[in-house]
């Protein structure tokens, strides 16, 4: 058979390729969970709610970069999404008695439904799924700075459903008795296979096209690549991972309310994003914690604390003010993000290299 | 009849806000490209100085409001040279975070340096004065915005049609590098696009402030985030696209406002992005965008 033998050889290479994703993305997992399990063995426990609280923001912002960072177009509409995750995994997972006085109205015969963590889970992320499938559809019909005003609208469009559909969501009141059931522990399992899912996704077929197409979408789309079908499919995907952040959110804080999943939420974890480099999946990790890290000292900061004996003023909004600092200043001098599009196990190579050569 | 004529006033001197905003953003877009989300916190420069000025003793209206546009003017241009410079070459996604970290680091300057709650601003507190022609009732206000817009877009247009530097700007927003092969200045080219944009956000401040009679550290965020979905609906960097796209935004408002029922009221704004979001999906180049094939050399 001679058909059979490029063949066999085109999935050596693919394999190989997939072989070295898997890599990079234990070594970026490795990194994102050792600083978890060094803040569990010896953080006090205010410092483990800011690492859980940094994991639901990491794994949102590498829902960011599925998107965002392989397409290269601006996106606002990932806190909904997340939104959508927390708000249906509350809706299945609330025990019916505290149902009962939440939402005594539920529509589609909801209040007489009670999943399990898991199938609450999976509902819930799936619906996500479904709805991202929905506006996507929409959305790959524009691009550049158009599409980014479309994911605009869908955010403020998501947030308008939960503030008024006070039958299903409570509208502004919180929404809570949620089971705790998610721990740092999970926070990091889960952060771990969605830096998998995101490297093996930028490192696919899919993944290397559409980076293409964001590089040059006239030689892209010459070539036959597809731009709106693959569009669609990292959206999808994209959206599913905001999913899962807003479920594990839910499943941690067991309360749920709208105002997580504005416009602050929106410009934080993009600011992670684009901070970090968004061109690659080190990038989101390498921002979630810089950014995650510095607003905490500066929030000591802003109270008033004693340095060297000397008791500091209360500067509030110092905080703000220094994290813009921060990002101006990053901006400026790296304007590619501080990973510059290179992922770690690329920069670890690189340097390895070296130290062979040098030594 | 009167109702129609007060909400049609109303929508037509919203718009002209939205109009001055977007303007500004849309020429700066044009020129270099860069998404300016700053913008919004001119509105805050403009309502911090005039502010200031009233606390000094310095309350005189004709003081105000031209130290009010110089300020924001040097503003802008300044913040041109210190943090946009920089990034004139890289991505668009760095301008837009660039902006962002500005805003954040003007929007805690007023906090820090005044307070983090609204203050209120009397001092122009004239311009709400109410008239009477014939049966309706107007604020000088709605006038003023409605002709004052006007005339600032006539005077663009001249100088945009009628001096070498106008040449220079609509040139550069088709291409720059044949602009500056000409021997035209990109840094002149480009700060004055700032300086423009400045003087219409320092116009738009007096109006937005004198309509809402407070300031507040955050109070530019809405408006510019209102301005930059204008400029995308009229097609964004096209300046009568911009003026357009505000009047757009500002009927819709106002048209909602009356038209949804009480109990759906707090669907406004979604209702209002959900029509934006149709009318991009079915023209996605903006109302008054043309349409680019792939491969066109755009901006």
């Amino acid at each position: 058979m001679d058909s059979s033998r490029p063949r066999r050889r085109l999935w050596h290479v693919e394999g190989a390729r997939t072989l070295r994703s898997v890599r990079g993305a234990t070594i970026i997992a490795a990194f994102a969970v050792g600083i978890g399990l060094l803040i569990m063995l010896f953080g006090e426990p205010y410092q483990v709610r800011l690492a859980v609280a940094a994991y639901i923001n990491l794994i949102l912002v590498l829902g960011l970069q599925i998107f965002m960072g392989n397409a290269n177009v601006a996106n606002l509409a990932h806190p909904g999404f997340m939104g959508l995750g927390a708000y249906l995994t509350s809706i299945f997972a609330v025990p019916l008695v505290i149902k009962k006085t939440l939402i005594p109205n539920a529509p589609f015969g909801l209040g007489e439904v009670q999943l399990g963590i898991v199938s609450s889970f999976v509902a819930a992320v799936s619906i996500t799924g479904i709805i991202a499938a929905l506006t996507g559809l929409f959305l790959v019909r524009l691009s550049g700075i158009a599409a980014t005003i479309l994911t605009l609208a869908i955010l403020v469009i998501i947030h308008g459903v939960f503030v008024h559909w006070v039958d299903l969501f409570r509208g502004t009141q919180a929404f809570y008795g949620i089971p705790k059931v998610a721990g740092i522990e999970t926070m990091m399992v889960a952060t771990a296979l969605v830096i998998l899912v995101a490297r093996l996704f930028k490192d696919s077929r899919i993944g290397v096209q559409l980076r293409a197409s964001a590089t040059n979408m006239l030689a892209a789309e010459s070539m036959g690549v597809n731009i709106r079908a693959l569009r669609l499919i990292a959206w999808v995907l994209g959206g599913v991972v905001c999913g899962i952040a807003g479920a594990l959110y839910a499943y941690y804080l067991g309360t749920v309310n709208a105002r997580a999943f504005y416009f602050h939420a929106a410009f934080l974890t993009l600011a992670m994003h684009i901070l970090g480099g968004m061109r690659s999946v080190t990038g989101a990790v390498v921002g979630v914690v810089l950014i995650s890290v510095a607003m905490e000292l500066i929030r000591h900061l802003e109270s008033g604390p004693v340095i060297l004996g000397a008791q500091l003023p209360d500067l509030f909004g110092l905080g703000s003010l220094m994290l813009g600092v921060i990002i101006v200043l990053v901006m400026c001098l790296r304007s590619d993000g501080l990973m510059g599009g290179l992922e770690l196990d690329e920069v670890l190579d690189r340097y390895w290299k070296r130290w062979r050569r040098g030594g | 009849m009167q109702y129609v004529a007060e909400q049609a006033l109303n929508a037509l001197s919203i718009g002209a806000e939205y109009s001055l905003l977007a303007l500004g953003l849309a020429i700066v877009f044009s020129v270099m490209g860069l998404v300016n989300f700053a913008h919004g916190e001119f509105l805050g420069v403009g309502g911090y100085i005039m502010y200031a000025m009233a606390l000094f003793g310095a309350g005189d209206i004709w003081m105000i409001l031209p130290v009010c546009l110089l300020t924001v003017v040097i503003t802008a241009v300044l913040l041109e040279r210190v943090a946009f410079r920089p990034v004139r070459r890289a991505p668009a996604t760095t301008g837009l975070l660039t902006a962002f970290g500005v805003a954040i680091i003007l929007q805690n300057v007023f906090l820090m340096g005044v307070s983090p709650r609204p203050k209120a601003v009397p001092a122009i507190a004239v311009l709400n004065t109410t008239v009477d022609i014939g049966s309706f009732t107007f604020t000088i206000l709605q006038f003023l915005e409605a002709g004052v817009t006007a005339i600032a877009i006539v005077l663009l247009v001249i100088f945009m049609r009628r001096t070498k530097l106008g040449l220079a700007m609509r040139a550069a927003a088709h291409d720059f590098t044949t602009v500056r092969l000409m021997g035209v200045r990109a840094n002149r080219v480009i700060a004055t696009a700032f300086a423009i944009s400045g003087f219409l956000a320092g116009l738009a401040a007096i109006f937005f402030i004198a309509r809402r009679g407070a300031i507040d550290p955050f109070m530019g965020l809405l408006p510019v985030l209102k301005a930059f979905v204008a400029c995308v609906l009229g097609g964004f960097g096209s300046l009568p696209g911009a003026v357009v796209g505000g009047l757009v935004l500002g009927i819709l408002e106002v048209v909602l406002i009356i038209l949804l029922p009480d109990f759906l009221a707090g669907l406004r704004d979604a209702a209002v992005f959900f029509i934006i979001g149709a009318i991009l999906v079915g023209r996605p180049q903006g109302i008054l965008g043309k349409k680019a094939e792939l491969g066109d050399k755009t901006a």
